[in-house]
């Protein structure tokens, strides 16, 4: 699903984020990408997105190599990447369904289909009778829920999620894990960038910990920190 | 996209930035108002100048007896005529024999000619050149043939008038020039605060896969709608102050003139037509920065 062969990128004028970063992803896989601030991990993150270019290396998605990826394919490989993010990112002016409705007319869904789609999504989120509200009429958790929904509506193979409960409480973070866990049993591959010690010991799946932009450690049942 | 969906995006957002549609609607009126006030007066100005050269001609007078001790010949007042039609920078002649010349004297000061024993005038060519500002060269191509007694443009006249008409003239087109750049420069910074305080939305756009055009298409829509509003609206107020103000003002004077700004529908034209391509192509120019998430 994700090859990242000896991915190094440094910013101007010489700040390295990643040096030599290699690992496989496959298909299916739950993964948790841990690290201090400034580790690299948001530049992981980008750079998957496209929103970066790797200074060298190679980064393989879905049997694609980015590099060679025209800067008008980009919006295509968006579409096939859910992305869920710390702070939502949703549209403030519309409601959580036109939040999701947008990212399905992006892609040019016909308005029968989006009307069919967008309340079957919000449910499985559990968001049923939130329609119609704001984002600023909900709360942080059923915002977060929102992005989530917005970026499965797809059925995207892959997620990728930017501590997505970096602004949440435990018990809230909790809901919005087995969320993603769900998500994860239905096929999708999932690479969540992550702080959150408890859970990423609770859960025991496959975690890449990065130190100063370097793979420190890639296990298949790790925990926050090395044993 | 579909053109539903792009009128459905552009409306969603004016109406949901109100405050910033009525901003940059009301810069394009300002902008808009202040450029067509500046195209018609200049306008009437140019004309006005123009309606003056016009008014500059040659006279050619040939001899009498009074001032050169015998009348020019018929011989040489057809070699003058002649020569002169074929100097290229002469639109038309005008033969004015003495009688006539005496005719107009009489109808325009007749205390003059009153107890005259004879017609004392010349016979004279009256020359309208095609453009005023040749008058002086046409004097000097015609030079002295033998029977004219001397030639006449209005040398000061002529120079000061020509020179009033292009102060006007550069003036009028400094100051289009001027509004032009002053209208386009604070029409894009509108467009420019106005996205840059959407952002954050354009990103989330870019982020959920939404291509380059899909965002910028109902940006540019808006863009154009401000722009056509604001400039509609310029007309409107320019065609309040043609038919309420300017009459007010000028009461019956311009009538009698053949000095006219450039036609209303014209100055409209144009205003409408800037104001669109300012917005649309304004918003869809800057909006590229944003883009690049």
């Amino acid at each position: 699903m994700i090859v990242f062969d000896g991915v190094t990128k440094v910013y101007e004028p010489d700040v390295s984020a990643l040096d030599g970063v290699s690992f496989v992803i496959d298909k299916g896989e739950f993964v948790f990408v841990v690290g201090a601030s400034g580790s690299g991990k948001s530049t992981l993150v980008r750079l998957l997105l496209k929103e970066l270019e790797p200074t060298r290396g190679k980064i393989i998605v879905g049997g694609r190599d980015l590099a060679r990826l025209k800067r008008s394919k980009v919006p295509m490989l968006r579409r096939n990447i859910g992305c869920v993010f710390q702070d939502f990112k949703l549209l403030p002016n519309r409601t959580a369904g036109e939040n999701i409705a947008y990212a399905l007319t992006v892609q040019g869904e016909s308005r029968n289909s989006i009307r069919r789609k967008v309340p079957e999504v919000l449910s499985l989120v559990g968001l049923a009778d939130k329609m119609s509200s704001f984002p600023d009429q909900l709360s942080g958790g059923e915002q977060q829920r929102v992005s989530i929904a917005r970026s499965v509506v797809n059925h995207p193979p892959l997620l990728v999620c930017d501590e997505p409960t970096g602004n949440l409480d435990p018990d809230t973070s909790v809901g919005i894990m087995q969320l993603l866990y769900r998500i994860n049993r239905s096929g999708t591959t999932i690479l969540m960038v992550t702080h959150d010690r408890e859970m990423v010991d609770k859960m025991r799946r496959r975690v890449i910990a990065l130190e100063d932009g370097r793979l420190a450690r890639d296990e298949r049942r790790g925990g926050y920190e090395s044993e | 996209m579909r053109f539903r969906t792009l009128t459905a995006e552009a409306w969603r957002s004016l109406a949901a930035n109100a405050s910033t549609t009525v901003a940059a609607t009301m810069t394009v009126l300002i902008a808009m108002f202040i450029l067509g006030l500046s195209i018609g007066l200049g306008t009437w100005a140019l004309s006005w100048s123009n309606h003056v050269k016009k008014e500059l001609v040659v006279h050619v007078y040939f001899c009498v007896t009074a001032t050169c001790a015998n009348d020019a010949t018929k011989a040489e007042e057809n070699a003058v005529g002649n020569m002169l039609g074929s100097i290229p920078e002469v639109k038309s002649v005008n033969f004015v024999s003495k009688a006539k010349a005496f005719r107009i004297m009489q109808k325009h000061s007749p205390e003059l000619t009153k107890g005259l024993p004879s017609n004392p005038l010349p016979d004279s060519f009256e020359i309208t050149p095609k453009h005023g500002e040749d008058v002086e060269l046409i004097a000097n191509k015609i030079g002295h043939p033998a029977g004219v007694e001397k030639i006449n443009y209005g040398k000061r006249t002529a120079k000061a008038i020509l020179r009033v008409a292009r102060v006007i003239e550069i003036v009028f087109l400094l100051a289009v020039i001027i509004l032009l750049a002053a209208s386009t420069l604070l029409i894009s910074n509108t467009i420019r605060l106005s996205i840059f305080s959407r952002r954050r939305e354009i990103e989330v756009m870019k982020l959920v896969g939404a291509t380059n055009w899909f965002v910028r298409g109902p940006f540019m829509l808006e863009g154009l709608i401000c722009g056509l509003a604001g400039s509609v609206l310029a007309v409107v107020l320019l065609m309040l102050g043609k038919e309420i103000a300017l009459p007010a003002i000028l009461g019956r004077i311009s009538e009698s003139s053949d000095a006219h700004a450039l036609a209303f529908l014209w100055t409209s034209l144009i205003l409408l037509g800037f104001g669109i391509v300012l917005g649309a192509a304004g918003s869809g120019v800057t909006i590229r920065r944003f883009l690049r998430v």
